[in-house]
């Protein structure tokens, strides 16, 4: 695998761009890639929420490494082209682990990739960035980890830290220490003290990225960061540097790899290249080997608009192109529209988790849209995603078979509003670690109403 | 083959007829077809043939860029597109400028806003959302980026003279750099001058108040609209 020193080099040295010329480029190239690998127009309409043409999906990952060969990765910092070879992208995915083992102790798990249909138990995240008030800290952290099947945790934000507003480097630097011991501190009580822990970055600056590395308080050689590709097939000097920091120090990378529909890459074929290019350019330029990965619109990703098709049947070739062609051991990405405590968000989840299995991703908990809402996160939706994907597995679902599920699942979820949702405290007993009464009672109406629509449960 | 009859009263071109009805239409699809060069080709013919500079960009090129920002909305394009209708407005624009006084070219724009997202964050997918449809309604934008420092974002907006200052953040913990925007406006003397909107996943209207912003944006659709009312406000004299 190409190393990150020799990353960092080219970053620095190799020929200047625009970004705007790099951004119009995207969506050339993506176009006149889709339509030499025959991508375009493959899309089979609304009804249909799985690829089964394995052709498809081999030839999206062709038309990816190409447009990684002729156009390579954008720095922002720098303004520079960081080109690869196509003996240099192949060797380098063949340097990708299928396999990460993380965590230490009785608690270290091993994070894998899973075949498409597969019938092994997927694995876990069970929280991810989401805000929650200082106070929570701990004890949110807790509950999350208190999910047996939870094979990593991500951490949480916060907009405070010992009461005082988390504004400028220094206090950016505290908080991220901070975050870090709440977390140590969470999966401790929670009788889990060697689970693996996700830093989520409190900014995406050096400083507070490097500050909670500390064995005995803070983020072990056997913990992991989140260092994301940027939109647009894009990184960033700043995170570079802590790979690099990272890769000497032995933390795991996860990186936010997904394509949005309307932006830069166009519509729908573009953005299934660009779901594919995205995780192999992260785990290039940052050795993120965990990916969340498939595609999004720009509108359901920063609003409150839900869209489910052409985004399920999108996602399904970029997974399917990723697990076919590479050990790149990825997740789902799933951040339902509606918020926590709701009919429909719970609906949201098992329509994604009914996913997972079958396109070959692993489970990352879902989170409100939008992050304006504060503790909208809660370990029953994690419980539920488990439950949904054991039920789709246990049945040894087919695609084919799981089309007929997901059909009335997005057909009543479009007819039915976004609903706000409500903060963790008013639906979770975090004490007890149980759904308060009302929650409870929504919960047993999804469960119902999955199985109505043929979901064995 | 055209003919041109020019009937000037009070200084002003009446009627080309359905001559200067093709050169706006030209225009037009131009934007339309997100054609730079035809954009350029169009607004030179306009103008030698003597199409009132005014009416080309308010009845030619703002009625199609306005068609663009609501193509974008209704998902028929994609973000490259506002781009390149956005770059094929501006090459007309450059052509038109030397046939147009200052005042009226100014008139013929919604506003101008500096826009970017605050200083400690590097997403920009929202922001850019933001920035296209703010072009499509026909504001004059100067997209600073990411990671903005407060100072950089005011230096820019006296520099080219904006009304409205847009800033975005998708992380809680740079939100507080918004109130830093807010600070320098008003340490600077240009309270009520410059206008600071706000916007971002995070951010809400409650935030927006305590903090002294003039406006918040939801989403790209809110932020236009009051990104509008702010300008036209301010032109009202408030």
């Amino acid at each position: 695998m190409i190393s990150l020193i020799e990353i960092a080099e080219r970053a620095q040295k190799s020929p200047k761009m625009d970004e705007k010329e790099w951004d119009l480029r995207l969506f050339k190239n993506y176009k006149e890639l889709a339509d030499k690998y025959g991508i375009t127009g493959q899309y089979p309409g609304d009804d249909v929420f799985f690829n089964t043409d394995d052709d498809l999906p081999d030839r999206a990952f062709e038309a990816a490494i190409e447009f990684l060969k002729e156009n390579g990765i954008y720095c922002v910092s720098t303004k520079r082209v960081i080109r690869l070879t196509e003996d240099e992208i192949y060797d380098s995915l063949k340097g990708i682990p299928s396999k990460i083992i993380m965590g230490e102790g009785r608690d270290r798990r091993v994070w894998y990739q899973h075949d498409i249909e597969t019938r092994e138990p997927l694995n876990v995240c069970p929280g991810h960035h989401a805000p929650f008030n200082e106070e929570y800290g701990p004890l949110v952290v807790k509950n999350f980890a208190q999910i047996e099947r939870a094979d990593f945790i991500e951490g949480f934000n916060f907009t405070t830290v010992d009461g005082r507003e988390i504004f400028g480097e220094p206090l950016e630097t505290y908080a991220a220490i901070r975050e870090l011991s709440w977390m140590r501190e969470g999966v401790r009580k929670a009788g889990r003290p060697g689970m693996a822990i996700v830093l989520y970055p409190i900014t995406t600056r050096v400083g507070p990225f490097m500050a909670p590395i500390d064995p005995d308080y803070g983020l072990r050689r056997t913990d992991g960061v989140l260092l994301s590709i940027l939109p647009d097939v894009k990184i960033e000097t700043d995170l570079l540097t802590v790979a690099i920091k990272l890769d000497d120090y032995g933390c795991f990378r996860v990186s936010g790899s997904f394509a949005m529909i309307g932006g830069f890459c166009g519509g729908l074929e573009g953005a299934i290249i660009e779901g594919i290019v995205k995780p192999i350019a992260a785990s290039i330029c940052y050795h993120s080997f965990v990916n969340y990965v498939g595609v999004e619109h720009i509108t359901s990703v920063s609003a409150q608009k839900r869209i489910i098709q052409p985004l399920v049947w999108g996602s399904s070739v970029v997974c399917q192109a990723l697990v076919r062609n590479t050990n790149i051991p990825i997740m789902h990405w799933l951040i339902p529209t509606s918020g926590p405590g709701t009919y429909t968000h719970l609906m949201e989840i098992a329509y994604r988790a009914i996913e997972a299995p079958l396109n070959g991703q692993n489970l990352y908990a879902p989170r409100h849209t939008r992050p304006e809402m504060n503790r909208g996160q809660t370990p029953l939706e994690a419980e539920f995603m488990i439950e949904v994907s054991d039920a789709v597995i246990d049945a040894k679902l087919t695609r084919e078979e799981a089309n007929d599920i997901m059909k009335p699942i997005a057909d009543e979820l479009m007819k039915l509003e976004v609903e706000r949702g409500k903060p963790i405290d008013e639906t979770y007993d975090l004490v007890r670690h149980k759904p308060k009464e009302e929650f409870a009672k929504i919960y047993e109406r999804v469960r119902k109403r999955l199985e109505e629509v043929g979901l064995p449960l | 083959m055209f003919t041109l009859i020019l009937i000037y009263s009070d200084g002003l071109i009446m009627d080309l007829g359905s001559d200067m009805e093709e050169y706006l239409e030209k225009l037009r699809k131009a934007i339309l077809n997100f054609d730079v060069d035809g954009a350029r080709e169009a607004a030179k013919e306009a103008m030698s043939a003597g199409v009132d500079p005014v009416k080309a960009i308010e009845e030619g090129l703002a009625p199609a860029i306005r068609e663009v920002g609501d193509m974008f909305h209704r998902d028929e394009i994609f973000l490259p597109h506002v781009v390149m209708a956005s770059d094929a407005m501006t090459a007309a624009i450059e052509v038109i400028e030397p046939h147009i006084s200052k005042e009226d070219l100014e008139r013929t724009k919604k506003g101008v806003a500096v826009i970017g997202t605050v200083e400690g964050d590097i997403h920009e997918i929202g922001k850019n959302v933001v920035t296209m449809m703010l072009k499509a309604a026909g504001f004059e934008v100067i997209d600073l980026g990411t990671n903005v420092s407060a100072e950089k974002f005011v230096e820019k907006a006296k520099d080219v003279g904006a009304d409205i200052i847009a800033c975005s953040s998708l992380m809680t913990t740079t939100m507080p750099y918004m109130k830093e925007v807010i600070e320098e406006v008003e340490r600077q003397g240009l309270k009520g001058k410059i206008k600071v909107m706000v916007g971002g996943g995070p951010v809400t209207r409650d935030w927006a108040e305590e903090i002294g912003a003039d406006g918040y944006g939801k989403d790209a659709d809110e932020a236009v609209k009051v990104a509008t009312e702010l300008t036209e406000k301010r032109n009202e004299g408030d």
